[in-house]
């Protein structure tokens, strides 16, 4: 299959290393990601809520330059954003015509979407990538972390199973890790109030690193930028405003795989994360 | 055949409730009442208005309540309700469009700065045609005053390459510009009707 992929605004700011790992992780298996030349934003959540038509008329202007290529995502946000203008546009002529007048283009909803997860676990396949790996992610036990928007609604995303996913764990297994089971997979860490209310987002956060801790996880590994910076970085906030000190490792699943595909560490962007990666993997040999 | 009292409500109120179902596009009056949606909801813990509620709320067509809520500013739009409701409530869908109509009506509640991110993050894009992580937080810290709020981590995000430090550049600014002036003058009916307040459209 041939895709043309969308980093997104994240990738090129707060998830440079989710960019830099995608990148590094398409190479080793062969996977061609040329990028959409001339992007712009998907207006994300701000749109949304803002002006309903702009928060379509941004995805279809992207779409429609794809000229008929599956688009590859890594963002959850964009996917979601790109879904729901796919969704509402191919549904209803009468918004397709709205959007186009926006827009200046006729676009009919039905370039394909895809995000990473997708594109390694359906379209490779997890049989291809296990042979592919040279150093298993033995012992490593990992959580994983799908948050609100690859799942959510199943209806506009068809992802996987909107409560229970299991894209990323079957990911995860193939490049040898244990894939725990635990039941905040899809819970929302709150980051779409990262700036504007922080309050909110320590309680969700808070929530979720203490549920990876009782599952017994080593780390958590996620698949969207908002989420992951949440995360990581939120640590410290959680440890002043709770007393409760997590030091769990939250990489990208593009990190994970790329060092099981015997990727350097600095090809992947291990030195963006914020809680320090290192000892753990020294400790469990990697 | 129904025997239970009928409920009428006012003319200003059955207006509220129309413009809310156009601007959602969500059938409100399908809602059981069976606060699954608050069940799931990240945030009703803490809301003053929970999700099951304020879909009850905008039923009887208590504008200036729904409309000044807090609530409406804290959901994360996570999509949980939506996806979990069992009669199809879009909840989500429900939320931008008061998000909307507070904002448009002059209502939004005392504190929240949602409203003021969301409009420095759009014209951002507008300008730029992506984000600039660095000019969004400058801006942002200017209008709120809140210029002390995590400033800690500026230093450690520069030094893990996690900020940009120029803005990006992306071709076609003329014609985003008209894109995004074209998305506003289409969606100003929509605007003077909620300043109306449910007047008679």
């Amino acid at each position: 299959m041939s895709y043309v992929f969308y980093p997104g605004c994240s990738l090129e700011g707060t998830a440079r290393d989710f960019g830099q790992s995608t990148m590094a992780v398409a190479k080793a298996l062969g996977l061609e990601l040329p990028e959409l030349p001339d992007w712009t934003c998907c207006g994300s959540t701000a749109a949304h809520q803002t002006d309903p038509l702009l928060a379509l008329a941004l995805p279809a202007k992207n779409l429609a330059a794809a000229g008929g290529k599956t688009v590859a995502v890594c963002c959850a946000a964009c996917y979601s954003r790109l879904k729901t203008a796919n969704h509402e546009i191919s549904a209803s002529p009468d918004v397709r015509r709205k959007v186009a007048e926006v827009t200046g283009i006729d676009y009919d909803g039905r370039t394909p979407v895809l995000h990473l997860l997708e594109i390694l676990a359906k379209d490779i396949g997890l049989a291809k990538i296990a042979a592919r790996v040279t150093r298993p992610l033995k012992g490593l036990r990992v959580v994983s972390y799908y948050g609100c928007l690859l799942s959510r609604p199943p209806e506009i995303t068809n992802f996987d199973n909107a409560e229970n996913p299991m894209l990323m764990d079957n990911v995860m297994k193939a490049a040898g890790a244990e894939a725990i089971d635990w039941p905040h997979k899809t819970e929302c860490c709150g980051a779409s109030y990262s700036i504007t209310d922080v309050s909110i987002v320590l309680a969700l956060t808070r929530e979720i690193l203490s549920m990876a801790r009782a599952a017994g996880a080593d780390c958590i590994v996620t698949a969207c930028p908002l989420c992951q910076i949440n995360l990581d970085m939120r640590q410290k906030d959680v440890a002043k405003k709770f007393g409760e000190e997590y030091n769990l490792p939250v990489f990208y699943f593009t990190q994970l795989l790329g060092l099981a595909l015997g990727l350097e560490p600095a090809s992947l962007g291990l030195g963006s994360l914020v809680v320090d990666p290192m000892p753990l993997l020294a400790a469990k040999d990697f | 055949m129904s025997t239970t009292r009928e409920t009428r409500l006012d003319d200003e109120a059955a207006d509220f409730v129309a413009l809310v179902e156009a601007e959602s596009g969500t059938p409100l009056a399908a809602c059981l009442q069976c606060a699954k949606c608050t069940a799931g909801c990240p945030v009703a813990a803490r809301a003053d208005i929970k999700p099951h509620v304020l879909v009850r709320l905008v039923q009887l067509g208590q504008r200036d309540e729904v409309l000044s809520s807090r609530m409406i500013w804290e959901c994360t739009s996570c999509q949980t309700c939506t996806t979990r409701c069992p009669q199809k409530v879009d909840i989500a869908a429900l939320n931008d469009a008061l998000r909307r109509l507070s904002r448009a009506a002059g209502k939004v509640v005392g504190g929240t700065t949602v409203p003021t991110f969301n409009d420095i993050f759009l014209r951002t894009i507008r300008r730029l045609g992506r984000m600039y992580e660095m000019g969004l937080m400058t801006s942002f810290k200017l209008r709120t005053g809140n210029l002390m709020a995590d400033v800690d981590k500026f230093p450690m995000m520069l030094a893990k390459r996690k900020l940009a430090l120029l803005p990006p550049h992306v071709r076609g600014a003329a014609e985003r510009k008209r894109l995004f002036e074209r998305a506003r003058r289409a969606g100003e009916p929509a605007a003077a009707g909620a300043k109306a307040g449910g007047e008679k459209k």
